[in-house]
């Protein structure tokens, strides 16, 4: 277990770490979470970008006005061939097509003509659905069983501030406005951020940034507001799979590593929780206040393989090297002085 | 409870909106009050929210996945969860493809760059000062406590120009952090302008001994001064800074010594100090020695075993052009300087590739 962290600044009788442990397994890519979380703190747009062909992830990255975002992992990359291919039927006109559903001729024959499909870039999903998969064998169409059999390696993994126990952005903010909540929560005080900037290169996770236009620095507040009342984070409300989890944080490390086990009891053998349960050299940033339940590299996720917050770990050597090369400098200067006056009169 | 809007709803509920109470249900709102624009303030202090069951009950209320479902049945081996995560995040084999970017870039602005180097004039020049006053060249002194004044009074507007906020810049004095490289940073900039302030005032008023001493206490901020720029960017999670914090201090306190001789021997070129004068011959040593230490503490710590693994910004992209370009500008004038063995006499200014490249060359 991680250790308490000792500069919470709110007390209240009764109050226990609270977090989210977030299960990727049961995720399904619906984004209600961003929605809720967008709606309940009255979060502006924040752009909305399908990257031609890459992803279907749409709403971009953790952000200042983004405090929940559902990152897709997309591991059906096109290939070199169906890129060119893709290329050229762009260029012929015809539309580029669905890269991770290789159209075989660019016509889709399956069925009797009831899925036919005009434009080759065109795949009619509705009908391909209702035809069932595993017809088109053969047929010269649509592999369906091919692409379904491929479909289990898209993950969904909804990202969120990790609220760590050594949390960099707390450490670097110089008015205090970031601030350890009775919850043992990270929050940054809208009324008090003077949008200095310093949190953001700080967190090793690369959750907070500036707004261009508030100003201040915005990240998830684990909807403070929402914990004073006793209620529950709008992201976790309305999770329809539950794959977010809200409650208190000794509670859910218990439930998050149950069900590793079951997962490697089916097996599933590459599930393992991200930020909890660690020993404790092996902590990330002293154990996250929201974890989360992978089965691929994070790395994958965009997420780093270690965290620490980097004041503690680099400011101490980093001053002692400053303040001791300073000393030096200040000392050389003057020695230079001296010695030139000295050798200037001699002269 | 004024003036109702609408008129939608049964007569209980309404009864239950105006009074709190006799409807079935109360809907009193617990924030601001029926009717009224919207407020933070509630309607009855203490009020919980309607239909919350308290700590946390909701929560658990919604969750799925009870014990009797087959969502976690099993307890884990001892070990086995924090076996798991180490072969996962242990790094055996990297995927093939990494989302990314893992970190978010900083914000900030060309402000910071330009506060850097004057700051590092600013310490420079106080160290200047010292070393005239403990040399006896008292007037030399006076002119490079005019010079940290000088370089010290546009930092200040810089930093809180970059702010997001500028309107809120006295938040960076709202509390003394000794955690934070930047609030230590506010602080030090504060006194270190005051100090040097002071000490030119004194001079102006002709009470050189206290002028001294407040000079000496500028030198003796300026120590961390001209230090902490580097360990606020150490102290950050970009690996090219994060991975170069033994080296960073000491190379801004070489370059802060550099820029801050060197703008005292053209301000006193400029006022008439003679060639040839003990200071100016000073001040050539001090700037060739203190560009002899950046280099050689800048191209060591590029050059180090591993560096491979975070040194690709200052190869690669605009940072590594401008990075590139810095070398053959800095290594001649360092050459030249080193062949004529004395300051040259021709150039009051040494001939340098710009300074700060290395600093921002991890901002891309």
């Amino acid at each position: 277990m991680s250790a308490a962290p000792t500069e919470i600044a709110i007390h209240r009788e009764g109050a226990e770490r609270m977090g989210f442990f977030t299960d990727t397994t049961v995720c399904i890519g619906c984004k209600a979470c961003e929605v809720a979380c967008k709606q309940w703190n009255d979060l502006p747009a924040d752009g909305s970008v399908f990257r031609k062909g890459m992803s279907y992830d749409h709403t971009g990255s953790l952000g200042a006005a983004t405090w929940r975002h559902v990152r897709f992992v997309e591991r059906l990359a096109p290939s070199a061939a169906e890129r060119e291919d893709a290329a050229s039927r762009l260029a012929a006109g015809g539309g580029g097509g669905v890269p991770s559903l290789p159209v075989d001729g660019g016509r889709w024959t399956g069925d009797g003509g009831r899925g036919t499909v005009d434009s080759p870039g065109d795949l009619d999903l509705v009908a391909l659905a209702e035809s069932g998969a595993g017809e088109e064998e053969g047929s010269g169409g649509v592999d369906v069983a091919g692409a379904v059999a491929q479909m289990d390696r898209w993950l969904f993994m909804s990202d969120v501030c990790k609220h760590c126990t050594n949390a960099g952005c707390l450490d670097a903010c110089p008015t205090g406005a970031i601030i350890r909540t009775e919850f043992q929560t990270v929050f940054i005080q809208p009324d008090v951020c003077n949008g200095c900037g310093y949190c953001i290169p700080s967190c090793p996770f690369g959750v907070v940034d500036r707004d261009k236009i508030d100003g201040r620095a915005g990240k998830c507040t684990l909807c403070y507001d929402r914990l004073q009342d006793g209620l529950e984070p709008a992201c976790a409300k309305a999770c329809p799979t539950d794959s977010i989890l809200f409650g208190p944080y000794d509670e859910l490390v218990d439930i998050a590593r149950r069900r590793v086990a079951e997962l490697h009891a089916r097996g599933i053998d590459g599930a393992y929780l991200y930020g909890a349960g660690d020993e404790p050299q092996d902590q990330l940033a002293g154990g996250l206040g929201a974890f989360f339940l992978l089965t691929e590299a994070p790395e994958r996720f965009g997420l780093p393989a270690q965290a620490e917050s980097p004041i503690q770990e680099n400011a101490p050597v980093a001053t002692a090297a400053g303040l001791g090369a300073a000393l030096a400098a200040a000392g050389a200067v003057v020695a230079t002085f001296v010695l030139s006056h000295r050798g200037g009169r001699r002269r | 409870m004024s003036k109702r809007r609408g008129s939608g709803g049964s007569a209980a509920e309404r009864e239950g909106a105006a009074g709190g109470s006799g409807g079935t249900r109360d809907t009193t709102p617990a924030l601001g009050t029926r009717g009224q624009p919207g407020s933070y303030r509630r309607a009855v202090e203490g009020a919980a929210v309607a239909l919350t069951r308290g700590r946390f009950g909701d929560a658990r209320w919604s969750y799925l996945y009870g014990r009797d479902t087959s969502y976690a049945p099993e307890a884990a081996v001892d070990g086995q969860v924090q076996s798991a995560a180490r072969r996962m995040r242990g790094g055996e084999e990297i995927p093939d493809t990494v989302q990314g970017p893992v970190i978010k870039p900083a914000v900030w602005t060309w402000e910071v760059p330009l506060y850097f180097w004057l700051g590092g004039i600013a310490t420079g020049s106080s160290f200047v000062a010292l070393g005239c006053d403990a040399a006896g060249d008292h007037s030399s002194a006076r002119t490079a406590r005019m010079v940290t004044l000088a370089a010290a009074l546009p930092s200040a507007p810089l930093l809180v120009k970059d702010l997001g906020r500028p309107a809120r810049f006295l938040n960076m004095l709202r509390i003394f952090k000794p955690r934070s490289p930047m609030s230590m940073g506010a602080w030090c900039l504060m006194g270190f302008s005051n100090l040097a302030g002071a000490a030119v005032a004194a001079d102006v008023l002709g009470r050189s001994g206290t002028a001294r001493a407040l000079g000496a206490g500028t030198a003796g901020l300026g120590l961390y001064l001209g230090s902490y720029t580097g360990v606020l960017l150490a102290s950050t999670a970009v690996p090219v800074w994060a991975r170069s914090r033994v080296f960073l201090p000491p190379i801004f306190v070489a370059t802060a010594a550099a820029t801050g001789a060197a703008a005292n021997r053209l301000v006193l070129s400029a006022t008439g100090l003679p060639s040839g004068h003990p200071t100016r011959t000073a001040l050539g040593r001090v700037e060739t020695g203190a560009m002899a230490a950046e280099l050689l503490l800048s191209s060591g710590n590029e050059k180090r075993p591993g560096s491979a693994a975070w040194r690709e910004p200052l190869d690669q992209g605009r940072p590594g052009q401008v990075v590139g370009a810095r070398r053959p500008g800095a290594t001649p004038g360092a050459q030249a300087r080193r062949r004529s063995g004395a300051p040259s006499r021709q150039r009051a200014v040494p001939r340098r590739g710009p300074r700060f490249p290395l600093r921002v060359g991890g901002c891309g």
